[in-house]
């Protein structure tokens, strides 16, 4: 058992209804510095519910979250301090592609703090670390451009920037490779676990591609409405295991 | 050029001239964001519904720009509640509200009998009307938008961009959608006795949608809103001046003359360039 204080992650029986069902009920587990942890589950599991309830952006009905020991308040506040460790990239992640924002803009917006400040506040500083982050995905070379010129592989390279751009504790991956090449993803796959040996990142990953999260991850939640099993990849990924959370069907399939 | 000149020596010209380049500031400014939440009916509604509080006011006997600010804030207010309860869409939900609230602001009316400005003053406004203290008004509510939205900048743009991305980073996104809504319905509360309630969310879209076409970043998107929306009010004014033409339409028919320029210089760049 982690201890809340310190851990990066601890969930404490969450349960969260939508609409009226329980997309998730009673989730328990908890997540140390340094470690890559995948959520996996079929369709509708609850795995983008569990994400977001964890940041705040959807309400619980029961349970305690905490981040690096802190509380999330009810209604989904923690202090700035606590918010600029975490790091989240949503699944499909679409805006109105006629904003006017360049890459270098969205890429700034993931530094340091929002809140009340002059626009130019540490703009030396912030520059510098969107050079730094854009020239880790491969991406520097898009700075000037606009957001609306760029293809699915290019906008999950520089939400990545985004992420990246600030020290973090934790980072939230919600589907992230999905849209990036072969080539992309194994990249991807390199940053992360750069991220995670030498800075002590935790990652919490949702993943569909299970051969990838048995080779990187040191961890698996299987999900589906409840917390079916936790534990390294070789026994939450076992066959019975995998049949309880996908159906048995689907087992003999990949076999 | 010597006629619009001696023209604005006249002290109700030169506030005439104030007070639009104020509007077109703070119209310019909180546009800018206006169009890319899809909320520029937004204004348009508000506009007309405005005429319900005018008559109201009448009807009580009271000044309607006294009536006009909390009106206008009320009802942005009710606004926000109805589109976050409901599940409407936001156009259907303001075309409800606006056209009710202009049928009961009619039948209001015809109890107030004849209004010595004028249905035609109301509708189109009067920019040569315009008193000091509401001068002094826009020049404040002009520094509260400035200070708005300068230091929330980044939090607005993200929210702009991506709501969710915005709450994981902390951001009280209701909250702030409230503080904007409440902004630009004051800006568009206080226009509307000088440009008239049918005008008024020209002033918010068209130099927008103007800076849109012409700019390569944010930042400079709006500033350049802002911008349009003063010089549009100097150029509109000048023109009205000199030829003797009504002053709100002739400012709308310069934000629309610019707005057509920004669609054709890109490709004249373009063109240039081969």
């Amino acid at each position: 058992m982690i201890l809340v204080k310190d851990a990066v992650l601890v969930v404490k029986h969450l349960t969260v209804y939508r609409e009226t069902y329980a997309a998730l009920q009673d989730v328990s587990f908890a997540i140390d510095s340094g470690t890559d942890v995948a959520i996996v589950g079929p369709n509708g599991a609850g795995k983008s519910t569990l994400v977001q309830a964890i940041l705040g952006i959807l309400p619980r009905q029961a349970g305690e979250v905490f981040v690096l020991g802190q509380p999330l308040s009810p209604k989904g506040a923690l202090t700035h301090a606590v918010r600029q460790q975490i790091a989240y990239l949503p699944q499909n992640f679409l805006f109105d592609r006629r904003i006017p924002i360049t890459v270098e803009e969205l890429v700034g917006l993931g530094w340091g703090k929002l809140g009340f400040q002059v626009p130019w506040a540490d703009s030396r500083k912030r520059h510098h670390a969107v050079r730094e982050a854009l020239s880790r995905v491969e991406a520097y070379h898009l700075k000037h451009q606009l957001i609306s010129g760029l293809s699915g592989g290019e906008t999950k390279r520089v939400l990545l920037a985004y992420c990246l751009v600030y020290p973090r504790r934790l980072l939230i991956l919600d589907e992230a490779p999905a849209g990036l090449d072969v080539r992309g993803e194994s990249e991807f796959y390199r940053l992360l676990y750069h991220l995670k040996q030498e800075q002590g990142w935790a990652i919490l990953q949702i993943s569909h591609d299970l051969d990838r999260v048995r080779r990187h991850c040191d961890r698996v939640l299987c999900l589906n409405r409840t917390l079916l099993c936790q534990g390294i990849p070789e026994v939450a990924l076992s066959p019975d295991n995998l049949a309880a959370a996908y159906g048995s069907e689907f087992v003999r399939y990949r076999r | 050029m010597t006629r619009i000149l001696e023209l604005f020596q006249l002290p109700f010209m030169q506030r005439a001239l104030l007070g639009g380049v104020l509007t077109g500031l703070m119209g310019g400014m909180l546009g800018s964001f206006t169009i890319l939440r899809q909320l520029s009916f937004f204004s348009d509604a508000l506009g007309h519904s405005a005429l319900l509080g005018i008559s109201i006011g009448l009807l009580l006997g009271l000044n309607p720009s006294m009536v006009l600010l909390p009106f206008a804030v009320v009802f942005a207010l009710v606004v926000t509640y109805l589109l976050e309860r409901t599940r409407l869409w936001t156009d259907a939900l303001l075309n409800i509200i606006y056209s009710s609230s202009l049928a009961i602001a009619i039948i209001t009316l015809s109890f107030v009998g004849q209004y010595k400005g004028g249905l035609n003053t109301l509708l189109f406004g009067d920019i040569l009307a315009v008193r000091e203290l509401d001068l002094v008004f826009s020049a404040l509510l002009l520094c509260i938008c400035t200070l708005f939205i300068g230091m929330t900048l980044r939090t607005q743009m993200l929210m702009t961009l991506h709501e969710p991305l915005a709450i994981a980073r902390g951001v009280s996104v209701s909250a702030h959608r409230t503080a904007f809504i409440v902004l630009l319905s004051l800006v568009v509360g206080l226009s509307i006795k000088a440009i008239g309630v049918l005008l008024v969310s020209a002033f918010v879209v068209i130099p927008a949608c103007a800076a849109r076409l012409l700019s390569c970043t944010f930042t400079q998107y709006v500033l350049l809103s802002a911008g349009l929306g003063a010089l549009s009010a100097v150029v509109g004014m000048g023109v009205s001046a000199g030829l003797n033409l009504p002053s709100g339409p002739s400012i709308v028919t310069t934000q629309l003359a610019f707005f057509l320029m920004a669609m054709v210089f890109p490709r004249l760049r373009m063109l240039a360039r081969e």
